[in-house]
């Protein structure tokens, strides 16, 4: 009996993984992503649990590097997009990425840009980032693709003078804050504590 | 990684990381020794474990092995990786020593 949704939740990574822990919670598990579908098939209640994580800095190599690794670990690993992507041009410029991920293509991290990992429970909580200086790397990486679009939309906003663009670029600017915010946080706690 | 190899103090996670791979392991059995050594109070996620390889491969302390039949990578600690331990072990005896003195060895 497989169980078919349509969701899409873009940069909302968080909101994403509550939304996949309480489906496990109600006995339903991944077993298929697509473009805005996710397929679950039944069983028990609290048998997996679900991280979302975002991949778009990474170059094609590192990315199945960190996937493949994630496997070995005994995760199930799936690919989703993060934008719904309707233009015809699959090809994506990306300067905040890493070397070898600055021109994402089809063949590469676009419009696989996150990845759902899912773990048997175990009693144990699910986190795929417990260092301070790692949650500070991956923050950093989150922040980066929304600074580049707020300085992109700003400058639009100023050479046309377009309010629209404003618009956008303030939006943008919330993400960027967010992630901002918890940058600091880690900083200030990894003052007192090393790990 | 916030290693500091010339004053030789390591972090937590990367001592024990180099002791778990003086005997090759891959990732989850890393993850799973660290969690045995410190009875759960060390607890590693996949992606910071993933990062914590890395960089410890690019400055040559671990590398991964050669020939394993499985599909899963290996690692294991290098000659540099192992000379990095002894000095950090030399530095905690060394702080142990002195902290005996001043507190006793009650605890």
């Amino acid at each position: 009996m497989s169980k078919k949704c349509y969701r899409f939740f873009g940069g909302l990574l968080n909101m994403q993984a509550d939304w996949l822990n309480r489906m496990s919670g109600k006995g339903y598990r991944l077993i298929r992503t697509g473009k805005m579908l996710y397929e679950f098939e039944e069983g028990k209640p609290n048998e997996v649990s679900y991280c979302v994580e975002f991949i778009g800095e990474k170059s094609k190599e590192s990315a199945e590097d960190y996937s493949r690794f994630l496997e070995d670990m005994g995760y199930r690993v799936f690919s989703k997009n993060i934008n719904l992507n309707y233009a015809v041009g699959k090809v994506r410029w990306r300067p905040w990425a890493e070397r070898g991920g600055r021109i994402a293509t089809n063949a590469t991290t676009f419009n696989r840009e996150l990845l759902i990992v899912e773990k048997e429970n175990d009693g144990k909580p699910f986190e795929l980032h417990t260092s301070y200086e790692d949650k500070e790397d991956y923050y950093g990486n989150l922040r980066k693709p929304w600074l580049f679009l707020l300085l992109m939309f700003a400058l639009v906003s100023v050479a046309k003078h377009s309010v629209l663009f404003g618009v956008f670029a303030l939006v943008a600017l919330i993400p960027a804050l967010i992630y901002q915010v918890q940058i600091l946080k880690i900083r200030r706690e990894a003052r007192t504590q090393e790990w | 990684m916030r290693d500091n190899a010339k004053g030789g103090a390591l972090t937590e996670v990367t001592f024990y990381i180099l002791l778990s791979l003086y005997t090759p392991k891959h990732g989850y059995a890393v993850m799973r020794f660290i969690e045995d050594a410190t009875g759960g109070r060390l607890s590693l996620g996949a992606g910071t474990l993933y990062g914590a390889l890395n960089s410890l491969q690019e400055k040559g302390w671990i590398e991964p092995c050669k020939d394993n039949g499985g599909r899963r990578k290996e690692y294991v600690t290098t000659v540099q990786g192992k000379e990095i331990a002894k000095k950090e072990l030399a530095r905690l005896n060394e702080l142990v020593g002195i902290a005996r003195e001043i507190i006793g060895d009650a605890v």
